[in-house]
């Protein structure tokens, strides 16, 4: 079958299971249906451990019933299992309770061209899995070949494609694809007791953009050894600087506080900030689903809302929540574009980069910690605080001096906002929520007594 | 029979010749995984039922090994031209030219019986009456303290089946229920506010609801936990003496030492601990064990994901490395015995070693004698995760914990990481209670991004020194 007949499959498909929603009483009625191809080849000391290669489809429903919502999803498409699931999602939700924020969304308007985010390469959907074994052989083989690194994690290359079509009862139908290739390598140097590791990738929704096994494979390396013989320092109170994965991470907690879900929910510690100064000045954050060839792009969102650049914080000000259709009723805001399933989720969320090149960053740090990696799950989203296991360097008059291990930082991300000094220049997309180098003024760093 | 005879038509004539076609290029062990499962969801919040869903998963994953290596291929379509496809895509590991073996002649296998005492069927219920169970946790959430200002109470439950079909002629299902029932309550006092959570379950009926912890309890807890915090100070930061509260603090075992004894770090030799068999890691305190046999356990199942038969593992003995949780691939090329420990997420993922129930067995010490033998230091009460990584550096997360002073605890604390590695803290763990216990069965495990619910256990237990991450 061609990719657009497939396409054309689904579409029929979806307005079909629409119809029928209608005809069993559902007031309103909306249809996601995915098709999906994966291929992954993880290999390990030079042999090939596990290839995989698949094709699968999914659907996703909601109805609403007087005001009642009730949802249905599955991997089996056949059509007596999805009307059983849509007859039965019809009498569930008069189950629920009804809820006046509960409903389709109100418009689907200005319609984003998917053509014109690029987010489809006809170069990934076509590679032949003897390349795609060659560049995890070759990523591997690479960095084995450096003579202080002892073991591998393994690397893998990963591709997929994928078509999302969404379909409901207000008449809206749209259909996208997207492509999406990875490739990564894990590392471990030192000896038995005394490990270090660490690991690099590069994610793209094209091939051409994707780095080469050369500077994945350098890149891990210098990632790990640099870890090597690492000291414990004393409990203080420090500046830290932050790798850009590190921000990234950063960010990711910030996202969290800043849905409408977790707003209406009381859940984040930033629900009553809307217009209020909570970063620095330099701090702009933005989500942009519209941004070309992003990981996090798409012409629509999964309720069929377009895809919009949102910015957040401003300058330091708070502007904007981000929202489905739901938690914009709730907070009397406007849906963002950021349905995600039930919930809401991240276009291309990132803080705007600044200046600052990172090594000036760090030439700028009298004593500090250098943040290259964490470890744990210490965020609470309703009180803001954060503590997690460290690795990094220490930084000593502007220099690399030693790595740091069995360290643990915290803090509060409200006061971790209003610290950010210095932000670079060195965004990169590789994820759907990134950052830059940053450095913030002052964190708590636990370590020996 | 299974549901996928009686409702899908599949019969061992049609498992053989999937079974063909995945040996078809010489590959020398080939491996069906069927499975259905029916989940069903139920979310209040805000005074009303905000939502419900079902969700139905089906499909069928194929193994192909060609020596240690696996191919593998999966479909949500069972029909015979799918499968075979799904076949192909798995059978392509091997070099094609190979002598395909035939499969042998199927010979049934029975699970464990017993470990799934369900009187009253998640998956049958009235959607009413499991609507009734989780307003009363949303209820009493709210009724405890005018100070509860938000609750949100979550209703999960599924019924998975599963049938594994492979080329040595094992044939085995299994039918394996779960429910879950949790609570999040959010306290506010002035500008502050703290969230607390707690849940119940396991593979078992409606009846755990009763038996076990009523709904009721599951809110006040929740909105206990929420109180007390917002009555917290800030943890301390450096290092001390850590007591670990009896029960949840079995993250610690898990994240320290059950991810390091998967078969999988130790013959790839990127655990900490694959040089160790028979070494004493530990002092004669630390014996730690994985059973995934406990009845109705959140972590239990009756056979795992490859047909094997599981059984309660020793992983440390009195301080010494004398078990891994092995899956048939790395049971295989170390030569270890089978525990069946292979676990996968669902149909689409390849199986690997995993844990189920992991535990450290009680000691000797009264937990209040644990508590007055420390000056000063810190406790661990409730635990929200944690994560290793192979060379044995892992942390935990403390969500709620207390000062101890004069071998008292005094003061509340919030919010804390704790870190160290394996090595370091089995050599100071200097006091085991008598007291163990497991966590309350919520817990799901992630590795390789496949989860898999699993629960752990742990006395009470004192670690001489150990880095604490508060605010100080």
């Amino acid at each position: 079958m061609t990719p657009g007949a497939a396409v054309d499959d689904l579409k029929s498909l979806a307005e079909r299971f629409v119809l029928f929603g209608r005809a069993c009483g559902a007031d309103e009625i909306e249809v996601g249906l995915g098709d999906d191809t994966e291929f992954e080849v993880d290999v390990r000391l030079g042999r090939i451990e596990n290839l995989v290669e698949a094709g699968t489809r999914s659907m996703g429903l909601r109805v609403i019933k007087d005001g009642k919502t009730a949802f249905a999803g599955s991997s089996d498409l056949t059509p007596e299992t999805i009307e059983g699931l849509i007859r039965n999602a019809v009498r569930r939700a008069e189950l629920a309770s009804p809820d006046p924020c509960a409903g389709l969304p109100d418009s689907f308007s200005p319609a984003v061209d998917p053509a014109g985010l690029d987010l489809y390469d006809p170069a990934v959907a076509v590679l032949d899995p003897a390349e795609k074994i060659r560049l995890a052989m070759e990523t591997e083989r690479i960095a084995l070949s450096d003579s202080r690194i002892v073991n591998s994690h393994g690397s893998s290359c990963h591709t997929h494609e994928g078509v999302s079509v969404l379909s409901n009862s207000r008449g809206f139908l749209g259909a996208y694809r997207k492509t999406f290739a990875g490739l990564n390598v894990g590392l471990q140097a030192g000896e038995t007791d005394d490990l270090a590791e660490d690991f690099w990738f590069s994610s793209e929704t094209h091939l051409d953009a994707l780095a080469g096994p050369e500077e994945i494979a350098r890149t891990a390396v210098a990632r790990t050894i640099r870890h090597l013989k690492p000291r414990k320092i004393e409990t203080q109170k420090a500046p830290v600087v932050f790798e850009p994965l590190m921000t990234g991470q950063i960010l990711g907690f910030l996202f969290g506080c800043l849905t409408g879900t977790a707003v209406y929910q009381k859940s984040t510690f930033l629900g009553e900030r809307l217009g209020d100064r909570i970063g620095r000045e330099a701090v702009t954050v933005i989500d942009d689903g519209l941004l070309p060839r992003g990981l996090g792009s798409s012409p629509f969102d999964s309720e069929g809302v377009p895809s919009r650049r949102t910015v957040v914080i401003e300058n330091g000000v708070l502007k904007s929540f981000l929202c489905n259709t739901y938690a914009a009723r709730k907070i009397g805001a406007s849906s963002t574009g950021n349905a995600d399933g039930s919930g809401v989720g991240p276009g291309n969320f990132h803080l705007r980069p600044g200046g600052d090149a990172p090594e000036e960053i760090i030439r700028s740090t009298a004593k500090g910690l250098y943040l290259v990696r964490t470890l744990g799950q210490g965020f609470n989203p309703v009180t803001g605080d954060i503590s997690l296991g460290a690795f990094g360097l220490w930084i000593e008059n502007g220099e690399f001096a030693y790595p740091v291990s069995e360290i643990t930082i915290s803090g509060n991300l409200g006061d971790f906002l209003m610290n950010i000094e210095r932000i670079g220049s060195d965004l990169i997309f590789n994820g759907s929520i990134c950052g830059p180098t940053i450095k913030v003024s002052e964190m708590q760093i636990a370590g020996r007594s | 029979m299974s549901i996928f005879e009686d409702r899908f038509h599949l019969g061992p004539s049609d498992f053989t010749d999937v079974l063909e076609t995945a040996l078809s290029r010489g590959g020398d062990f080939a491996e069906l995984f069927f499975e259905y499962r029916l989940h069903h969801s139920i979310l209040i919040e805000e005074q009303i039922i905000k939502e419900t869903a079902e969700s139905v998963g089906l499909g069928l994953g194929i193994r192909v090994w060609s020596g240690d290596q696996t191919g593998f291929g999966y479909t949500n379509d069972l029909s015979p031209e799918r499968m075979k496809k799904a076949a192909r895509s798995a059978a392509a590991i091997a070099v094609a030219g190979g002598t395909p073996s035939p499969p042998a002649a199927f010979v049934s296998r029975s699970p464990l019986a017993g470990l799934y005492p369900v009187a009253e069927p998640a998956v049958s219920a009235d959607l009413g009456r499991k609507i009734a169970l989780v307003r009363e946790a949303y209820e009493a959430a709210l009724a405890v303290s005018p100070a509860i200002k938000k609750a949100k109470a979550a209703w999960g439950d599924y019924v998975q089946h599963i049938l594994i079909a492979n080329s040595e002629g094992l044939i085995v299902s299994d039918v394996r229920p779960m429910v879950k029932l949790t609570c999040t309550a959010i306290a506010e006092k002035g500008a502050v506010r703290e969230y607390g959570f707690s849940g119940g379950g396991g593979r078992t009926g409606l009846e755990v609801f009763v038996s076990v912890r009523t709904p009721a309890e599951i809110g006040r807890e929740a909105a206990e936990e929420a109180l007390l915090l917002l009555e917290a100070a800030d943890a301390p930061a450096g290092e001390m003496p850590v007591v670990l509260a009896a029960g949840e603090a079995g993250v610690l075992i898990h994240e320290a030492v059950g991810h390091l004894l998967e078969a999988d770090f130790n013959r790839r030799k990127t655990s900490v601990f694959w040089n160790k068999m028979g070494a004493r890691v530990g002092t004669d305190l630390v014996t730690i064990f994985d059973d995934p046999t406990i009845p109705a356990g959140r972590g239990s199942y009756a056979v795992d994901d490859e047909g094997t038969i599981p059984r309660r593992t020793l992983l440390i003995d009195k301080g010494v490395v004398s078990g891994l949780l092995t899956d048939r691939l790395s049971a295989k090329i170390l030569g270890r015995p089978l525990t069946g420990h292979g676990r996968r997420q669902d149909y689409s993922e390849i199986p690997i070693p995993r844990m189920a129930n992991t535990y450290i067995a009680a000691g000797p010490h009264d937990p209040e004698e644990i508590l007055r033998s420390v000056g000063r230091g810190f406790y661990a009460k409730r635990l929200t995760g944690g994560q290793v990584e192979d060379s044995g550096k892992f942390t935990f997360s403390v969500s709620l914990g207390y000062f101890i002073e004069n071998g008292r605890l005094t003061r509340p604390a919030k919010q804390a990481t704790l870190i160290g590695t394996s090595l370091g803290i089995l050599n100071r763990l200097c006091m085991a209670g008598t007291d163990l216990e497991f966590g309350r069965p919520t817990g799901t495990c992630g590795k390789e991004g496949q989860h898999v619910p699993i629960n752990d256990g742990c006395p009470t237990l004192k670690i001489s020194s150990m880095t604490v991450g508060g605010r100080g």
